[in-house]
């Protein structure tokens, strides 16, 4: 499975629509009821959230215009909905302009985060977040 | 070089690799220098069965991934919990050829 240009976007593009999809459902489920249904299966079997439990509601509050709130579920819904929204529109240019800017930059973005000064840091940065995901039990 | 050599190679290397790139190997490995033997038998190879062991138990967090060197995948798959669980559960299937893929991509730059 080498991974080409139409490959990765491909991939991006049906992660993108689900999570697009599973966004909608958690925003017109109604709130009351207890929480959306909860896939991770982390979190199921150990009873203790992932490093990214909370990622959903994070970006549903962002949605709904609460930043902070956002923030203080879990940080990395920052980084799931810039991904959310930055890559279709990508792609889509992309595609109409027949280039692979996105997937030069991909592979660039690659070979950086495995250089050791980039990963270590944020593999601590992941872990930190993980503590606190636990502290704060989402 | 000689093909008893590659043989041996390919004896036990074999689960390294997809079984139709075997062929493909042992004949350019036959119409190789002998000169690259050391580095052909020295270059590290990562094993299916570990990325799948590491799969099961940490593949919602997107170890295996980053193990075989798909950062940017890795990446994504931590972010969204496993793809929602699902993409964790495929990769249980899918993680031991995209491993020998990997494998296949490290030699290759030694063979041609």
């Amino acid at each position: 499975m080498t991974l080409n240009r139409n490959k990765l976007y491909s991939i991006m593009f049906i992660a993108c629509l689900a999570g697009y999809i599973w966004l909608y459902f958690g925003l017109t489920t109604n709130d009351t009821e207890n929480n959306s249904v909860e896939v991770c299966i982390i979190k199921h079997t150990t009873n203790i959230p992932c490093p990214s439990c909370g990622s959903t509601r994070s970006v549903m509050s962002l949605t709904k215009g609460n930043f902070i709130e956002a923030l203080l579920i879990n940080p990395l819904g920052y980084i799931v909905a810039i991904i959310m929204f930055l890559s279709p529109l990508w792609i889509v240019i992309d595609i109409a302009t027949k280039k692979k800017t996105l997937f030069e930059f991909y592979q660039k973005i690659e070979i950086k985060l495995k250089k050791p000064q980039y990963a270590i840091p944020l593999i601590l940065l992941v872990i930190f977040n993980w503590i606190w995901n636990i502290t704060k039990g989402l | 070089m000689e093909a008893q050599k590659v043989d041996m190679f390919i004896m036990s290397n074999s689960k390294f690799f997809e079984s139709h790139q075997i062929n493909v190997i042992r004949e350019r490995l036959i119409a190789l220098d002998d000169s690259k033997w050391a580095m052909i038998s020295t270059v590290q190879l990562k094993d299916p069965t570990t990325s799948l062991i590491i799969s099961i138990l940490a593949g919602s967090l997107g170890i295996d991934r980053f193990m075989i060197g798909d950062t940017g995948l890795g990446v994504g798959k931590l972010l969204t919990c496993g793809g929602l669980g699902i993409w964790a559960i495929i990769d249980w299937f899918m993680i031991q050829g995209a491993t020998r893929e990997k494998n296949m991509q490290k030699i290759q730059q030694f063979l041609y």
